[in-house]
């Protein structure tokens, strides 16, 4: 076990901050944007306020600028921990942080805002943007995992075995997602942006969340994890069924049944998988109580609690029956949020909050983390059932076959509670920013070893 | 096994090895799947978006359209139903990229070529609220020179597109079933026949929410969306209409008009809908014209209006079908004298229906604007 000096304090405070403070531009997005459902005149019909480009800028916000921002200030820590060498190089980790913010969220942010855009989910900034994505990638790849390789490493930690399949695996599946439609016409071309849709989140932004789950879970509860069989199991089922799931995203369209068949199915393991993987990090928690009082430790927690619910969900949204009522409504979007808002963000939060703490200048305020621990879960909970119900609402109008603006009109006032939420989610975020900017200093002599 | 191999593993069957089954079996099959059926089922002829279709496609892109409509009406009864045939692989083969879209707030926009009318289309993008008060699309004034009816090539293009959506699926498909829209115009008789009900609160309820966006809050047909729509709506106060002439309105909407169908609504609130339209119209006592401006009005109406409007003044004279709008069936609808004789003097805008001025005398355009009232039946 190496020492903390090999963790890049300075990387870690650098896209730490980042994240939160771009936190704010995609939520900002995602607050207009939703207040323009409920107020549709409010952008006065300037272009740049309109709808369609702030719901672009919100979603890849918050993928890039925030989470993105957020697994990178975990890994900087993380990975010289779990590798027990340092990374690649901290110039590089300069560079790639000027990449990221001001080649990639920055710019994409305005280039959608002006029209420049890829009507594509989770692919919406234009392609000359993608292009830097991909170098990213592959400079994380230089920058992360040449320490995985290092002769004499003993044995690998299940965080890194996440952050190893998930870069390589985005690096090929970002070019799949952002450039094939562009060449692969219609049909044929959603086919490939639906496991776009689906890899994103499922080999991206949920490994990233595992790792950092992974990590902080037996560095708070100072034992390891309740099973590796678990934890290498639930890795595997995840790798191998995540990237199948992506058909679901077009249920009953004309892709071949077969493929649709195949990936709900897909869909309903996967929800076992989570369920092996949460029983594993559930009783890697056992002692901690029901609110553990180490924060990171229950932020973690309670993603691993949201994760359980979203892949269930997900699972059942999938099936058939239940896809074509709920699909194309709101519900599908309290699911985005129940696992973006909820699971990714909370573990990802938990992540960064545990490597602050180690960082020897940064502050840290309990009181104010506290806050945002309650107040983010209310705000999530309370917006996933709004828009959960919103959805139930959408679907049963859409069948009674009531005339289209009846669908509307029902869920206008969901639409206004979702956008009242916006106050405490927010608000949580800013306590968020607060517990890493306000308070004392932490002490070098808080560091301890990692009983992993 | 030692960490160097474990990560080697990972990183070759997690990360490579699954990437390629992924889209091995969900990418490049079903796309091969798709691309026979394409070449099976697609017409002989492509029909790939003109330069201005393909503008307007860019715009419909980067403003994020796909977001709330999809373009892809799936293989269930609820799609069929409300939008039609289910989207079939070719329709989409000129698509690059795709706009399935994921999420509907809006309608499915796969057979929008044929729904509405131009003017209706331009004056609901420079702003949807002033046509479906309850809308919440965006608005689009910046692709107007300052009027719904003054669209600048951008909202050229972007109609261009949205007309363009659906079109060679109608070409190759000419079952009515293809399209299954409650709001599309037809020019059809069939219509439901709907109780004589009174116009409650909540029918001016129903009004002020679907109708008085283009015929007014008064139905003066000056609502906050007439000023774009050619011809403009129809000013509801200066007509007397039979329920049976607003029932096949609203069933089957003006076909060559902005007004659209509202097949969707149940017969009850179209009774109270029409109950409402009926009411605006006050019937004031009018003195008897002359026998010889009867006689003249017959006349002149059998030489220059008949042809369209038919001999009994039921909008079916023989030249009817060769123009694009169901002329007025007076029959069913009597206008005001003063609705008459403008229509006779100034044309109706945005209607085969020219001005007289230049051709027939005052005197002849008082007698014809007299005789056209005569027709009205009511029941």
């Amino acid at each position: 076990m190496n020492t903390r000096s090999e963790v890049e304090h300075e990387l870690v405070f650098a896209h730490g901050l980042a994240a939160v403070l771009l936190l704010f531009v995609a939520i900002g997005f995602g607050i207009l944007a939703s207040t323009e459902l409920v107020s549709p005149d409010l952008s006065h019909g300037i272009p740049v306020l309109s709808w369609g480009r702030l719901r672009y800028d919100h979603t890849q916000g918050i993928l890039f600028g925030w989470l993105g921002n957020a697994f990178f200030a975990f890994l900087y820590y993380g990975i010289p921990i779990v590798t027990g060498r340092p990374v690649t190089s901290r110039n590089l980790g300069r560079v790639m942080f000027g990449i990221w913010n001001f080649m990639i969220v920055l710019p994409g942010w305005a280039l959608v805002l002006a029209g420049f855009s890829q009507p594509l989910e989770w692919a919406e900034f234009p392609i000359v943007i993608d292009v830097f994505v991909v170098l990213a990638i592959l400079l994380a790849i230089i920058q992360f995992l040449p320490g995985f390789f290092r002769a004499g490493l003993e044995n690998l930690y299940v965080s890194g075995w996440y952050v190893v399949g998930s870069l390589v695996f985005t690096a090929l599946a970002y070019p799949m997602g952002n450039f094939v439609p562009e060449y692969v016409p219609g049909a044929r071309g959603a086919a490939f942006s639906g496991l776009w849709i689906h890899d994103a989140v499922g080999l991206f932004v949920t490994p990233m969340a595992l790792s950092a789950i992974y990590f902080v879970i037996p560095a708070a509860m100072k034992r390891p994890v309740y099973s590796h069989f678990l934890s290498m199991l639930g890795f595997w089922l995840l790798f191998f069924l995540y990237p199948l799931n992506g058909t679901h995203h077009y249920v009953f369209s004309v892709i071949p049944m077969d493929a649709q068949k195949g990936a709900i199915a897909a869909s309903a393991l996967l929800g076992v998988d989570v369920i092996i993987v949460v029983a594993n990090l559930l009783l890697s928690m056992r002692g901690s109580g029901l609110i553990p009082r180490d924060l990171p430790l229950r932020f973690v927690g309670t993603s691993t609690v949201f994760y359980l619910i979203v892949s269930i969900q997900g699972s059942l949204q999938a099936q058939m029956m239940f896809n074509q009522s709920i699909h194309f409504t709101d519900w599908v979007v309290g699911h985005s949020h129940l696992a973006m808002l909820g699971f990714a963000t909370f573990a990802a939060a938990g992540g960064l909050i545990h490597a602050w703490r180690h960082i020897p200048w940064a502050r840290y305020n309990r009181d104010a983390m506290e806050a945002a621990y309650w107040l983010l879960t209310t705000g999530v909970l309370a917006m996933f059932i709004d828009l959960t119900l919103a959805g139930l609402v959408e679907g049963s109008t859409w069948a009674s076959g009531a005339p289209w603006l009846e669908s509307v009109r029902a869920v206008r006032s969901y639409w206004l509670f979702r956008t009242i939420l916006s106050v405490p989610i927010a608000l949580g975020f800013v306590a968020l920013l607060m517990g890493m900017t306000t308070g004392p200093r932490n002490q070098p002599a808080a560091e301890e070893r990692l009983a992993a | 096994m030692s960490a160097p191999r474990t990560a080697l593993l990972v990183a070759g069957v997690g990360g490579i090895g699954f990437f390629a089954m992924s889209i091995l079996v969900l990418g490049v099959w079903p796309g091969r799947v798709l691309e026979d059926q394409t070449k099976k089922l697609a017409p002989a002829h492509p029909l790939p978006l003109t330069p201005s279709e393909q503008r307007g496609r860019e715009i419909y892109s980067r403003e994020g359209c796909a977001y709330c409509h999809t373009q892809q009406v799936r293989y269930l009864d609820r799609d069929i139903q409300r939008f039609g045939k289910p989207t079939l692989a070719w329709e989409t083969r000129f698509d690059y990229p795709h706009l399935w879209g994921t999420r509907r707030i809006g309608p499915d926009l796969s057979r929008e070529s044929s729904i509405r009318s131009d003017d209706w289309q331009f004056a609901h993008l420079y702003n949807p609220r002033n046509l479906v008060p309850d809308s919440v699309m965006p608005a689009f004034p910046s692709y107007f020179d300052g009027a719904p009816d003054r669209p600048l090539q951008s909202a050229q293009d972007l109609l261009a597109y949205l007309k363009s959506l659906g079109r060679a699926r109608e070409l190759a498909d000419t079952d009515p079933a293809l399209n299954a829209s409650a709001s599309s115009a037809r020019r059809e008789d069939k219509h439901p026949q709907l109780a004589s009900v009174s116009a409650t609160p909540q029918a001016r309820d129903l009004y002020a929410h679907n109708c008085a966006g283009c015929h007014g809050e008064k139905g003066d047909g000056e609502g906050p969306g007439a000023s774009g729509l050619r011809p403009h709506p129809a000013n509801l106060t200066e007509h007397e209409y039979t329920n049976d002439r607003v029932a096949r309105a609203l069933w089957n909407g003006i076909a060559g008009s902005a007004m659209p169908a509202w097949r969707d609504f149940p017969a009850s609130d179209l009774a109270a809908l029409s109950a409402v339209v009926r009411q605006f119209h006050t019937a004031s006592p009018e003195a008897t014209p002359p026998q010889q401006i009867v006689d003249l009005g017959r006349q002149i109406y059998a030489d220059h209006c008949a042809q369209c409007h038919g001999e009994n003044g039921a909008g079916d004279g023989p030249g009817a079908k060769e123009i694009n709008m169901q002329p007025t069936d007076f029959t069913a609808e009597r206008p005001s004298l003063a609705e008459s004789l403008r229509a006779l003097r100034n044309g109706v805008d945005g209607t085969p229906m020219a001005p007289w001025n230049t051709k027939l005398s005052e005197a002849e355009l008082s007698a014809v604007a007299y005789y056209v009232r005569s027709f009205y039946t009511p029941e």
